[in-house]
């Protein structure tokens, strides 16, 4: 269980990206982050393990203060969280390979890696995740030069690499069209499913909260405005979507392409 | 060199800019205030002043550059004159004339430049005064034409001299264009014997030798003599030369029908051709390899009058048969300098990529952004790196041959300031442009510090900074050999000399090589930067 208490960030530059955000997930949830560009979204997502540092508040992971923890037992927590990005963030003139294997950086012993040394048994798991996305055929191919996509997919292999109890997805398809944003979110799906882990997901497309969220967050300026079930999501109207949107908002589907990232 | 020149080229846009803003502004203003002056008041005064009338029509700008426009024709020509007419020996109007006698032309374009730039101005201030909208660049254009006149005979500038020479610089040219004759030398292999002769009143006569077999052999007859000496003795009144004893030298078993030439070899071991007047001692072997001819001792080289006893010379009868071809000496040192111009490229490459990593660091913004210090620091080493980029590389040879001397280490120095001002910029640059995406998720695997660097930054920099270092190589390769002609060292040093000593075939080669070697660089390093791109 993860718990967010009295959660505030300010930037060093006086904006405040979170106001007292407090929630809590359960293990096995599907939790999807809603709101505005700028409302917060990403900087949540980041304060979780804490690539952003909190400013005030704190985060306990099945008891364990994340928010308290010193460097070595952060990287030990950070371990147990995948996370994966709206731009993939791969290293993109590393292999394919590399990029998966770079998953495991948190477990291997730190010097070994250097030399791109991994024991045999990370580089099975590789080949097994890289399997598990459909990737198999470019395990040796430079990360640039596969499709959006693909990159996505290669994103989530190297999260799955992390043997995650969680993962982050902050915005996963928002540099997708609709058609793979559904392949993307159905491989989180499953991986909710049949592995147990934990999503943290943010989203933009109201169809596409409806369609895979277990429970809904909507952020407004930093501030928590809206909690809601699988159901009541389902049964959400325009209006309730424009409180969380703001009133210029238009219910956005999936099918508008290129909608604000 | 080529940062250098877009610089220069933004420095003219950035000029150019301002000079067609300025009189815009200056429209605006003056379409409100009218002109101090009738326009035939201005224009009387800029007859008079060039530039006059346009300051008092209230466009003092226009002015002013008229004003200056003509004062420098005016300048440059009274200076230009005074060369032209030297040697006249009154000043004032013979000057003038014997200046008209030497550049007909020039004097009389710059004459009648002025005379238009008097009117036109005139006009100018005529019409500026009436309409500032509408008047033309007619006097700006003839100040323009005048200095471009000047410049060309500033510059001396002498297309006649050019063309009339090309027939003598042809036969030099044509050696440093095809200077091959100069890159082989062939071996000589040489035959010949000798045979010993006493050359002083007393000691024991040498016994005949016998060649060894194989070898050719040489007798000399009779084995005594006296060597050529001159009378000093005034009182006995027979002043001259004195002939040394006829001998005769016969050889055998030489090679039938080839020039052999007859050399002396005094006790010291000293060689020198015999001389039958004017020309050197040279037979031809018959068809059986013998020869024998008579000739008189030669002087001795240092005379002892008679010599010591017992004092032995030899007579040398030698064939000299050219063998292989070999690379001449010139070809050798060429090649060695070359490919110390190439070392010297790469060692000035190396400490360039050593002290610029560092310094990339510290003069890229994303890096030094955290706190005021660091800013500093970044601003520092900019700017400092920028002075250090805008010396070019000439004149720290210069500076370098002052501190250790003439050579390639003095080139090295040059090249490696230069090179780490040029790549430090290109690496900060390549530093500032690292995305930040790939750092946060190697972070966000639990990854530490030295794993976020080596998975996240370095596979992010190591193209363009390797593609930057070979470009960076072969700028300083090919500079080197430009180095080398102040004193840098390398294969431009030694083209310098050669030129200097008329060897226009030893040039060539030097030009051939360096011609070569930069083009091959050049589409090595297209090629790796091609492939890492
Ligand atoms: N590094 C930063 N420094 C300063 N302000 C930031 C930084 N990152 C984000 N912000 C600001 O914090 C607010 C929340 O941003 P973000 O978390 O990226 O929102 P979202 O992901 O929902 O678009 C925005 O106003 C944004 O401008
Ligand atoms: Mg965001």
């Amino acid at each position: 269980m993860l718990e967010v208490k009295n959660l505030t960030k300010v930037y060093d530059d006086g904006t405040v990206a979170l106001r007292n955000v407090s929630f809590t997930v359960d293990d096995g949830e599907f939790l999807v982050v809603i709101g505005l560009s700028g409302s917060g979204k990403s900087t949540l997502l980041r304060c979780i393990n804490r690539l952003v540092e909190p400013t005030d508040g704190s985060i306990i992971w099945d008891g364990q203060d994340v928010t308290a923890a010193d460097p070595p037992d952060l990287r030990n927590i950070r371990r147990k969280i995948g996370m994966i990005f709206q731009h993939f963030n791969l290293v993109k003139r590393s292999s394919v390979l590399t990029n998966v294997l770079s998953g495991r950086l948190g477990y291997v012993t730190p010097w070994a890696s250097l030399l791109n040394r991994f024991p045999a048994a990370d580089r099975e798991a590789a080949a097994k995740a890289l399997e598990r996305v459909g990737l198999t055929e470019q395990t040796r191919k430079r990360a640039s030069e596969l499709s959006g996509g693909q990159q996505q997919r290669v994103g989530i292999a190297r999260a799955l690499m992390q043997e995650p109890s969680i993962i982050l997805a902050d915005e996963p398809v928002a540099s997708l069209d609709p058609v793979l944003a559904h392949s993307i979110l159905g491989n989180l799906e499953r991986l909710n499913q049949e592995d147990d882990i934990t999503i943290i997901c943010s989203l933009h497309y109201l169809d596409l909260v409806q369609r895979y969220a277990t429970r809904v967050i909507g952020l407004r300026d930093g501030e928590l405005v809206y909690e809601g079930t699988r159901d009541e999501i389902r049964s959400m109207t325009d209006d309730q979507f424009k409180q969380i949107y703001g009133e210029e908002a238009e219910r956005i589907t999936a099918g508008s392409i290129g909608g604000e990232a | 060199m080529s940062d250098q020149i877009t610089t220069e080229a933004e420095k003219h846009s950035a000029k150019r800019g301002a000079k067609s803003k300025r009189p815009d502004s200056g429209d605006i203003l003056n379409r409100e205030l009218p002109s101090l002056v009738t326009p035939t008041v201005a224009a009387v005064m800029s007859a008079v002043i060039p530039g006059l009338g346009q300051m008092f029509a209230r466009r003092v700008q226009r002015g002013v550059i008229l004003l200056a426009g003509a004062a420098s024709v005016i300048g440059m020509f009274v200076w230009r004159f005074r060369i032209l007419g030297e040697r006249a020996e009154v000043p004032g109007w013979p000057v003038f004339l014997r200046a008209l006698d030497r550049r007909p032309w020039f004097v009389g374009f710059i004459l009648v430049a002025l005379v238009a730039i008097w009117i036109l101005s005139a006009i100018d201030a005529h019409r500026t005064a009436q309409r500032p909208s509408r008047s033309g660049a007619g006097a700006f254009l003839a100040i323009i034409a005048a200095l471009f006149v000047l410049g060309w005979q500033v510059s001396e500038i002498d297309v006649g001299t050019a063309i009339q020479r090309i027939p003598d610089a042809l036969p030099p040219l044509a050696r440093v264009i095809w200077p091959w004759e100069a890159a082989v030398e062939f071996e000589e292999n040489e035959v010949g014997g000798t045979a010993q002769i006493l050359v002083s009143p007393e000691g024991m006569i040498p016994p005949q030798v016998d060649p060894q077999p194989g070898e050719p052999g040489v007798t000399i007859s009779p084995r005594q003599g006296t060597l050529a000496s001159q009378n000093l003795d005034g009182n006995a009144g027979a002043i001259g030369n004195v002939p040394g004893t006829e001998v005769t030298v016969s050889g055998f078993g030489f090679e039938p029908s080839t020039t052999t030439e007859i050399r002396w070899i005094d006790q010291n071991g000293s060689i020198f051709p015999i001389r039958q007047g004017r020309d050197e001692l040279i037979v031809e072997t018959g068809a059986d390899g013998t020869f024998s001819v008579i000739f008189t001792l030669p002087f001795p080289l240092i005379g002892a009058d008679p010599e010591p006893s017992g004092t032995i010379h030899q007579v040398q009868a030698r064939q000299v048969f050219t063998g292989e071809a070999t690379a001449s000496r010139a070809l050798l040192i060429i090649i060695s300098r070359m490919v110390e111009t190439i070392v010297l490229g790469m060692m000035a490459t190396l400490f360039g990529i050593i002290f610029s990593i560092p310094v990339s660091f510290l003069a890229a913004r994303n890096i030094m952004s955290g706190s005021r210090i660091s800013m500093a620091i970044y601003y520092l080493v900019r700017f400092t790196m920028n002075v250090i980029r805008s010396i070019e590389p000439l004149i720290w040879v210069l500076i370098a041959t002052v501190w250790v001397g003439l050579g390639p280490f003095a080139g090295i120095i040059a090249l490696t300031m230069h090179s780490i001002a040029a790549l430090s910029k290109l690496y900060s640059e390549a530093i500032e442009g690292i995305d930040p995406g790939p750092i946060e998720a190697i972070q966000a695997t639990g990854a530490n510090r030295l794993q976020t660097i080596a998975y996240a930054i370095i596979p992010q920099m190591i193209s363009p900074f390797v593609s930057f270092s070979i470009y960076r190589w072969d700028i300083n390769v090919r500079m080197s050999t430009v180095i080398g002609l102040v004193g840098g060292g390398g294969v431009g040093f030694i083209l310098v000399q050669y030129v200097r000593l008329l060897q226009y075939r030893q040039a060539g080669i030097a030009v051939w090589f360096i011609a070569i070697t930069v083009a091959l660089l050049d589409y090595v390093s297209a090629e790796i930067r091609n492939k890492l791109a």
